[in-house]
């Protein structure tokens, strides 16, 4: 499905990641974590086609897609929910999940996709008519990711979902990624903290400093201590 | 629109079609500029309230719209009105692709800069096209026919009052249910979502450079309109009209009316008019008058003066709700 092959990503003369490589297949929950300043999201922007990488390449379902614009990534399938869920403040929280439906048109109709995005975040539909600017941290990253599903991803990414959330509403939020699983799409979350890396991931990435340092099985992590350190800031 | 938008909204319209019998023929004249000036500021403002881009050469389009009247009336003897909007709008939708291709690459100041550039540089090909344009000196335009008939009998005041008022103001209404539509719609939505955070909107499929060029595009149609209205008015075109102290009036008109609503410009529209009409009757040095009201309004008001009504009005209705409830 995804498949980032050994890209070296820079943002101005720094050299962001070096040598990145990961793998997402159909169905398939990944989880990128690290710490804070690692490379999760220049890995996820990058992907997205938001930064370009100087060595390396990005393919979607065997499509090489390292040069193609980011509205071009995202209407061949892929839907992103970013770390700041960045909702349009001016557009009412059904407008900001409508207007995913109007730039891919997928099997589903618009109705479908947008009651499958009400389905998912139930807390959202009521608050239709509210700003984006009404809405409580909690509900934006719902909306952001309501957003992304509408978009109806073969492959959704979410950056730090729990990122700055009130527990209740984690639980809520996961419970709701669980539901979204059980729809089909491929899904990459980046984590900086291991307590919430879903118990549903099928592989597990560690970014440190730009460079991917473990890769496995969730349960495998847990015999490297000298990772586990790292992921705890500890080491 | 709430209901009291929408009452609100009719009585203008009532106002408006007593205005030429009720009302002076020097004000009722200068109502003309109003409409003409309302629909420029409609492709105007889907530019910079909706786009988030901000224009400092649209009064090139509305040159284009003037000229081609001009051109059409006197040197092709085409007289039809109708003719004209259609040529302008052909017109300016060219001449917006081959401007916005280049601008619409770059947002904030550069943009602002680019269509400057622009609109100054049309202003240098109509002084120095001397055989083509007349140059500093410019064209006459001569009186238009209004859905194919011709009201040259008539005096030109009682035209402009009578017939070429309604016609204009049929223009206006059209053109205001037409932008309603554009901004309401999901190109109009996703244009909001452009302005509010274009790498967010990009994630979500929206191709921002595309949903620019086509802003521009609507924009410099709508605007070219306003200038085949404005130039049967001024009944001469001449460069000044696409000078860049002219964009600046549009921008002045838009701010001071409020950019963030709808019918904010047109409220501009009125302001401006009026009060370059009463005070460069007393002093020459109106801008200076003008500098000062804009400054006043961008720190005491950002909203516009449509903000002030609207907060005023709320705060009556608060009160007799109030003062209903305590009775």
């Amino acid at each position: 499905m995804l498949s980032v092959d050994s890209i070296d990503v820079f943002i101005k003369s720094s050299r962001i990641l070096r040598n990145v490589s990961l793998k997402a297949g159909k169905g398939e929950v990944v989880c990128l974590i690290g710490r804070n300043g690692a490379g999760k999201t220049t890995t996820l922007r990058t992907i997205m086609g938001y930064l370009r990488p100087e060595k390396g390449s990005v393919s979607f379902q065997g499509e090489d897609i390292t040069r193609k614009s980011t509205h071009e990534i995202s209407r061949l399938g892929i839907g992103y929910a970013p770390e700041d869920s960045g909702i349009f403040p001016d557009l009412t929280t059904h407008e900001n999940i409508e207007i995913s439906t109007w730039t891919k048109t997928t099997e589903k109709s618009e109705e479908e996709r947008i009651k499958l995005a009400y389905k998912v975040f139930p807390v959202l539909e009521g608050y239709k008519k509210r700003k984006g600017t009404q809405l409580s941290g909690g509900e934006r990253k719902m909306l952001s990711i309501a957003r992304a599903l509408a978009l109806d991803p073969e492959l959704l990414i979410l950056d730090e979902p729990f990122e700055g959330l009130a527990p209740t509403i984690v639980t809520e939020v996961a419970r709701s990624i669980q539901d979204i699983i059980k729809m089909g799409p491929s899904i990459i979350i980046s984590e900086s903290n291991i307590y919430h890396v879903p118990d549903f991931t099928d592989t597990l990435y560690v970014i440190e400093r730009g460079e991917i340092i473990f890769s496995g099985r969730p349960e495998e992590v847990a015999q490297e201590k000298g990772i586990l350190k790292i992921i705890a800031g500890t080491a | 629109m709430k209901k009291t938008g929408i009452v609100f909204l009719l009585l203008i319209l009532a106002f408006l079609l007593v205005w030429p019998f009720i009302g002076p023929e020097y004000q009722v004249y200068l109502t003309l500029s109003f409409f003409a000036y309302s629909v420029a500021l409609l492709g105007f403002n889907l530019l910079f309230n909706y786009t988030g881009l901000l224009s400092f050469g649209h009064a090139l389009f509305i040159g284009v719209g003037g000229y081609t009247a001009a051109f059409l009336t006197s040197r092709f003897h085409i007289p039809y009105m109708e003719v004209s909007i259609l040529v302008t709008i052909l017109l300016s939708g060219v001449v917006a692709i081959l401007i916005g291709l280049i601008c619409v690459r770059y947002i904030k100041i550069y943009f602002a800069m680019l269509t400057l550039a622009f609109g100054m540089l049309f202003h240098s090909f109509l002084m120095k096209t001397y055989h083509l344009t007349g140059g500093d000196e410019g064209m006459s335009v001569e009186q238009p026919y209004l859905l194919g008939m011709d009201f040259s009998s008539m005096d030109q005041m009682a035209f402009f009052s009578g017939p070429y008022y309604y016609y204009s103001l049929g223009v206006l209404i059209l053109a205001s249910i037409a932008m309603w539509r554009i901004v309401h719609s999901p190109f109009g939505l996703c244009l909001t979502s452009i302005r509010d955070n274009p790498d967010k909107a990009e994630y979500l499929g929206i191709g921002i450079r595309k949903y620019r060029l086509l802003a521009f595009i609507i924009s410099g149609c709508f605007t070219g309109v306003g200038g085949v209205l404005l130039a049967p008015i001024t009944g001469h075109m001449d460069p000044g009209m696409v000078f860049w102290t002219h964009s600046g009036d549009m921008v002045f008109m838009t701010l001071v009316g409020g950019f963030s609503n709808f019918f904010g410009p047109m409220l501009g529209t009125v302001i401006f008019i009026t009060l370059r009409d009463v005070i460069s009757s007393y002093i020459e040095y109106w801008r200076l008058i003008f500098g000062a009201l804009l400054a006043a309004i961008v720190i005491l008001s950002p909203g516009g003066v449509i903000e002030v009504l609207t907060n005023l009005f709320t705060l009556i209705r608060r009160k007799i709700m109030a003062g209903e409830n305590a009775s």
